[in-house]
């Protein structure tokens, strides 16, 4: 008797192990404290950890755009990772596994209207600057995707904050502040500003260093007065994003054709089994003429700089016309930060992978005439330093005053469009301001619009064959800015 | 009228028909893409409008013609109102937010009122015993089919999923 106990006990136990299901644990935590602002991107920092060792989905939905990452958990190890997001009032965070009941969790995040003022102060003082709404921060708030940098407007950061952050948010940090964000350190030691220095973009201006909370508060507002280098945006280069016509062109002549064979049919041929065959065919070789004809994807990079600064910053616009109905998955440009949809009104799923803490792929809708965009945002170290000198006889003289040389390009002033030389570092070459051509392109348009009142600026085509995975059709332009002399 | 001319004629209203909305579609599709908006409500739009327009030709042409001409060219008339749209359809249908499960019903139901609606013309032909008679009211009652599918069109206006 004592053994047949002996073995259910055992045979329980056993059934017990088979049905025992890996307990997920999830928690997310949004970046700044839960604040951002419409139409901006955020992040939402995920902890994740289960007590048997499973394959899990991680999703999380913001708006329409939907991140999805597959991760392989393991007993005892907790998976962290940093998800870059467009900002939505509710973002649901949510994870499974085939063998485990889905965890979800819903983080709030709260849109200001009003710039955002980020605080990251060790003391407790209030802040306040005219116009703004503070945040205050500890250093775990801070993100560790630079992209998510464009949730606040100012960050004022004192010394144990910035002590406290990781590496992967001392990056992001560095790599905002390169993007001419407006940051001011306080109480740093001469270590730390050694090291700040040479990073703030837009000829240092925008990463302020400061000895109290007041002159903190005054440098910001100063440096609300100017404008803080180029402000690249889409909208600003939007002639280069518009939609193009070969799709509606290539419809228009299968239109046409099928009109003119049918017509002819009509004329010479009476019995139904022809007229009725013409538009049967006709149908069938226009799905397969749209399966076939896949234009290819097109890029667009607009990046901007002022003379002498050491990173551009840029803008990407990546199109994928589409001609039938159905789903396409494309992979995410590596060497573009940032991806989000330009559309975000257009539900997109992006796989993550977070072992590289960056979207690899979009999935999207598509059908005839839809033109799906992937934007991105980034920057990246560039060296063109350039010195005009108007002189008296109504000659420019153009210098290249930086330690390396620049191709053949454009220099627009004066309302004009000049060929600039290729030169190279300290050689100089002469251009007569009043020979320049009035052409008003695209191209022309958008970088005229960017002049400083009695400015310049340069123009250069960058050349994107080395650069691995780019669309046959891509373009990208360096502006770099000429202050008035 | 020969039948290999009424042929070639209702094959010709059928590709005007079709050929109209193309071209109204294809304008409008282009402005919206000059205007950066969704160019798919245009799609949507002509594929209600390729329905509306082919199911008031059908019941005013195919009932008229059942009761002149008897069935057969009446189905004839009705598949060459209707069949030169359907390259028209699929390419709307590509661009537009339909189903492709509506959209295939909406042809199988003009189809169907191809082969049913000279069938109403030939009943009227043999009800009323008199040609003329048979094809005024068959015109008539063509009509007002058509005027009811225009008139409840929204009740039946396929949904965008």
């Amino acid at each position: 008797m004592s053994r047949w106990r002996w073995l259910l006990g055992l045979a329980l136990c056993g059934l017990t192990d088979a049905i025992a299901q890996p307990r997920i644990d999830l928690a997310a935590t949004p970046a700044w404290n839960g604040w951002s602002r419409p139409g901006r991107v955020t992040e939402v920092d995920i902890r994740l950890s289960a007590d048997l060792a499973t394959r899990a989905t991680l999703d999380v939905a913001a708006g329409r755009q939907l991140v999805r990452a597959n991760l392989d958990l393991e007993p005892g190890r907790i998976v962290r990772l940093q998800v870059p997001i467009e900002s939505a009032a509710e973002v649901a965070v949510s994870a499974g596994s085939p063998a485990a009941p889905q965890q979800r969790r819903e983080v709030g995040i709260a849109l200001s209207e009003s710039p955002l003022l980020a605080v990251g102060l060790a003391t407790d003082e209030p802040v306040h600057l005219e116009g703004f709404h503070t945040v205050a921060l500890g250093a775990e708030d801070l993100p560790r995707n630079a992209s998510a940098y464009a949730s606040i407007d100012a960050l004022i950061l004192d010394a144990p904050t910035l002590s406290a952050l990781d590496q992967r948010q001392l990056g992001a940090l560095l790599v905002h502040a390169a993007e001419c964000g407006r940051i001011v350190i306080l109480n740093a030691d001469p270590r730390v500003r050694r090291v700040l220095d040479g990073t703030g973009g837009c000829g240092g201006r925008a990463l302020m260093s400061a000895s109290s909370l007041t002159d903190a508060k005054e440098m910001l507002e100063s440096s609300l007065a100017p404008r803080m280098g180029p402000a690249t945006a889409l909208p600003g280069i939007g002639e280069f994003v518009r939609p193009d016509h070969v799709t509606w062109n290539r419809v228009l002549v299968i239109v046409a054709v099928y009109f003119a064979a049918a017509t002819l049919a009509a004329m010479f041929f009476a019995s139904l089994p022809v007229l009725l065959l013409v538009p049967a065919l006709a149908t069938a070789a226009i799905l397969a003429l749209l399966h076939v004809m896949q234009p290819s994807p097109q890029l667009v990079v607009w990046s901007e700089a002022e003379t002498g600064a050491t990173t551009a910053r840029y803008q990407a616009s990546q199109r994928f016309p589409s001609l039938v109905r159905g789903r396409a998955r494309v992979p995410v440009l590596p060497q573009l930060a940032s991806a989000q949809s330009c559309d975000p009104t257009q539900p997109m799923r992006f796989d993550f992978d977070a072992s590289r803490g960056r979207a690899t792929f979009a999935e999207f809708d598509t059908r005839l005439f839809q033109q799906i965009s992937l934007c991105y945002a980034g920057s990246f170290p560039v060296a063109r330093a350039i010195a005009i000198e108007a002189r008296p006889d109504g000659l420019l003289q153009v210098r290249n005053a930086g330690g390396v040389g620049w191709p053949k390009g454009v220099l627009l002033a004066g309302g004009l469009v000049h060929e600039l030389p290729a030169l190279g570092p300290g050689d100089d070459a002469i251009i007569h301001s009043r020979s320049g051509k009035a052409l008003r392109d695209a191209l022309v348009r958008t970088a005229m619009a960017r002049i400083q009142t009695d400015g310049a600026v340069a123009l250069w085509e960058l050349e994107l064959d080395g650069v691995a995975d780019i669309p046959p059709q891509s373009k990208a332009w360096l502006l770099v800015s000429i202050p008035p002399p | 009228m020969s039948a290999a001319t009424a042929h070639r004629l209702d094959a010709m209203a059928g590709l005007a028909l079709a050929g109209a909305i193309a071209a109204w579609w294809l304008g409008s599709t282009r402005l919206a893409l000059d205007h950066g908006s969704d160019a798919s409500r245009c799609a949507d739009d002509a594929l209600q409008a390729l329905w509306l327009v082919r199911v008031t030709a059908l019941a005013m042409v195919s009932v008229r013609v059942g009761a002149l001409r008897g069935w057969r060219p009446g189905v004839t008339a009705g598949l060459g109102l209707i069949a030169p749209s359907w390259p028209v359809v699929v390419l709307a249908w590509s661009a537009g937010t339909r189903l492709a499960t509506h959209v295939a019903l909406a042809e199988v139901l003009l189809l169907a009122g191809s082969v049913g609606l000279p069938l109403v013309g030939l009943g009227l032909h043999r009800l009323l015993r008199k040609a003329d008679l048979a094809v005024i009211s068959g015109t008539v009652l063509g009509i007002a089919l058509a005027a009811s599918a225009w008139a409840t069109h929204g009740m039946w206006y396929m949904p965008s999923p």
